[in-house]
């Protein structure tokens, strides 16, 4: 009997969509060689996070757990987000992801299903075209700013909303340079969804990163908490990168529709995750002080040593990276790969010729820029 | 008040009612009493303590998916390529909704026998995909008839769902069926999705049968499996899509765009589960043997009679001579006695194949278990048959 026709055509369906076959780029990319291609820094999890979601476990944790995520850690989450001046979310607001992704896929999803729309940048984390693919809503895209760290204009965004597209994704911190935008621009976006009645998806996972700069976060904007929901890794930088936990917070009825999908797609996030996060949240203020301490002088040792490369270092304002654009990118990417260097490439972003590197707290991206020189 | 609510969401909300009593005694949700056995908690904690940081492919960790490979070959007796041909999930949910994502687009149609698993049609409904319930009746212990699936068959139909042991009725797809659906599949050039996660637990003398295991059974055939109930791990997330390697790659891209991976925690632990010893598995399938005589007792006590389930963890009970709304009984069990039973409406669109019916779990211990149905059974004796 010849092969399923069926299968094939699947396949081939599948293949065609273009925004689902973006990239993958996971949190941690690969095991052998020194991983500069990550989101996040990582280390090792204190003993007392270990403990705290083992003993966890040994308690009887082992069974589900409410869908939108343990009480203490949204509680923790609702904490974290006040401190970051998200005056308007509260525990009932928030939602405990499988990881990052899932953040991006719910509120892709179950909001562009509803709006009928997403405006993207044209540089963006892959994964944000990957969730708008899996089931296809209308995509548009952001110009972006070579000049101000690959941030979407203003401009644009307008034209979107203003052409009938409400829903904008935008990541602050940016993805591929840790760009963020300022606080005037910040307020502008604010008024631009109020008067043009629309709703922001806002990445804002690498923003403990940010140094040197006061981070404003859309959600922290006078009665917008309707409008915008906010999202990113729990506790980044903690350990935690490869136990895939994150967050969303989002008003009544954005956050009913994405708790009832998340039910759908995972039921729960893995508990030994969320106990593992709840004891980091309790330690998070000591260990990434000293975590963002130690990258920012890292970067600014790395910002030296590129003029060696005859590179051009892209805006950015997150201590965990630096993305560059090189003269010669293929060539620079086969001297890392040869030496055992893992990076991001800006293309899977939609950047060509930008290589990212995380920021690490050993010498590895020193070494990693010694070989390109 | 939670009858408003509807399919899945209803069920949630009698979760949370039940919640609300001290004494309450759960025979709703599919949460086995057991907690996880310590030999897997301890390999958590090594993990943590070694691997916490350890890159996890998307497809999750080689030496997991070479135990998965190994579980399937011998209890399934499917060949996979642990490189190639398995996904590991955020369980079985996760590999439930990329199964029917993978195979299903606006306007296919799915062959699924009724009553099922009520999450299907939640992902169904995000894929905008057409659900065609094929009936399955409680006088035929809730047979997949491949006769009935076959006339259901259109121009638009895309795949067959085979639940085996099905929740919620329990009935085990005979293998002499397995075949013929196979062949219905193979002359209409269907996909076979196919989940497998009560495999563990078949009971008396029935015998299980995956598609992907007989000969031009794997081409067609998505096989979903999990830990959740066989090694009591449903907060661990952890469950795998066996399949041939074209289309598992587009399982992963979906994968990748849906949660893109899991942790790297939990799949140590799973990995654990499946190559450790089994002794716990065991044990746990001869308590629900006992459970599910217990149960099939006290229902035959209580003059309501059931579809004799093959496997699984459940009895689908039929509660049509009480007259009343399975939403309405289950609500009244839940408020007078404190016993959460799930209504059979969110598993069937049809009144007399959901609504006419309550679901069963045998997931607690026997005394309370016993106790629970006594429970039950007062209320039972307080309604007066209308047919």
């Amino acid at each position: 009997m010849p092969g399923s026709q069926t299968k094939e055509m699947i396949i081939q369906r599948h293949m065609a969509n273009e925004l689902l076959q973006a990239p993958i780029l996971l949190p941690v990319q690969r095991a052998q060689g020194q991983d500069l291609s990550t989101d996040q820094p990582t280390m090792q999890p204190d003993p007392a996070i270990v403990e705290s979601a083992a003993t966890a476990l040994e308690q009887g944790q082992t069974h589900y757990v409410d869908v939108p995520g343990v009480a203490p850690l949204r509680k923790a989450l609702a904490a974290y987000l006040k401190d970051m001046g998200l005056v308007g979310y509260e525990q009932a607001n928030v939602l405990v992801t499988a990881g990052i992704q899932e953040c991006r896929f719910l509120s892709v999803q179950m909001i562009g299903e509803v709006v009928g729309c997403v405006a993207l940048p044209e540089v963006v984390h892959p994964g944000a075209r990957k969730a708008a693919g899996v089931r296809q809503i209308d995509v548009r895209f952001l110009p972006v700013d070579a000049g101000n760290g690959m941030l979407p204009r203003l401009s644009g965004m307008r034209e979107a909303l203003e052409s009938g597209c409400k829903l904008l994704y935008l990541e602050s911190p940016a993805r591929l340079t840790g760009m963020v935008f300022d606080g005037a621009t910040v307020k502008e976006i604010a008024g631009m969804i109020e008067e043009l009645d629309a709703v922001v998806i806002w990445d804002q996972g690498l923003a403990p990163w940010v140094h040197n700069s006061r981070y404003v976060s859309l959600g922290a904007q006078p009665g917008v908490a309707e409008r915008v929901v906010v999202f990113g890794e729990a506790w980044p930088g903690i350990g935690l990168e490869s136990w895939f936990v994150g967050y969303l917070a989002a008003s009544g009825d954005w956050w009913e529709d994405m708790r009832s999908q998340k039910q759908v797609i995972s039921i729960c996030t893995s508990t030994p995750s969320q106990f593992a996060a709840v004891k980091a949240a309790e330690m998070y203020g000591d260990l990434h002080a000293a975590q963002l301490e130690e990258l920012a002088q890292g970067r600014h040792k790395v910002l030296e040593l590129i003029g060696r490369l005859n590179a051009e270092p892209l805006a950015g304002v997150s201590a965990n990276l630096v993305a560059l654009r090189l003269p010669d990118p293929e060539q620079a990417k086969v001297v890392l790969r040869e030496a055992g260097f893992s990076f991001a490439d800006g293309a899977d972003f939609g950047a060509p010729g930008v290589l990212r590197l995380s920021v690490t707290a050993d010498d590895a991206i020193v070494e990693a820029l010694d070989q390109m020189a | 008040m939670t009858s408003k609510k509807r399919g899945t969401n209803l069920l949630y909300s009698l979760i949370a009612e039940a919640r609300g009593y001290a004494d309450a005694i759960i025979l709703g949700r599919g949460d086995p009493d057991f907690d996880t056995p310590t030999y897997i908690n301890n390999a958590a904690r090594e993990a943590m303590l070694k691997h916490a940081n350890d890159y996890t492919p998307l497809e999750g960790i080689l030496p997991l998916r070479q135990a998965i490979a190994e579980r399937v070959k011998r209890v399934n007796k499917i060949d996979v390529d642990p490189e190639t041909e398995v996904v590991v999930t955020n369980g079985g949910q996760e590999a439930l909704f990329l199964m029917v994502m993978a195979v299903i687009e606006e306007g296919d149609e799915l062959l699924m026998p009724e009553p099922n698993y009520n999450t299907y049609i939640d992902a169904l409904r995000f894929a905008q995909g057409v659900k065609v319930g094929v009936p399955t009746y409680v006088e035929e212990d809730f047979r997949v008839d491949p006769e009935r699936m076959c006339q259901a068959i259109t121009g638009r139909t895309r795949a067959m769902l085979l639940v085996s042991p099905n929740n919620p009725t329990g009935s085990v797809i005979a293998p002499d069926d397995v075949r013929e659906l196979l062949g219905i599949a193979q002359e209409n050039d269907l996909m076979i999705l196919a989940d497998e996660i009560y495999d563990l637990f078949i009971y008396d003398d029935y015998v299980h049968l995956s598609p992907a295991s007989l000969p031009g059974g794997k081409e067609r055939t998505l096989t979903l499996n999990a830990l959740s109930k066989s090694y009591a791990m449903c907060g661990w997330r952890i469950g795998w899509i066996a399949g041939q390697a074209d289309l598992i790659a587009q399982v992963k891209q979906l994968k990748a765009a849906v949660t893109g991976g899991n942790s790297i925690i939990a799949q140590y632990a799973a990995l654990a589960a499946l190559t450790g010893p089994q002794d716990a598995v065991n044990e746990m399938r001869e308590a629900y043997s006992r459970r599910r005589r217990m149960v099939l007792d006290a229902l035959d006590s209580m003059g309501i009679s059931y579809g004799t389930p093959q496997g699984g963890q459940f009895v689908f009970a039929d509660i049509s001579f009480t007259g009343m709304d399975s939403v309405e009984l289950a609500q009244r069990i839940l408020a007078e006695q404190h016993v959460l039973v799930y209504p059979g409406g969110p598993f069937a669109r049809r009144r007399e194949l959901g609504d006419n019916y309550l679901r069963i779990t045998f997931l607690q211990p026997e005394d309370r278990l016993g106790e629970g149905l006594e429970r039950m059974k007062l209320v039972m004796d307080t309604i007066p048959a209308t047919s």
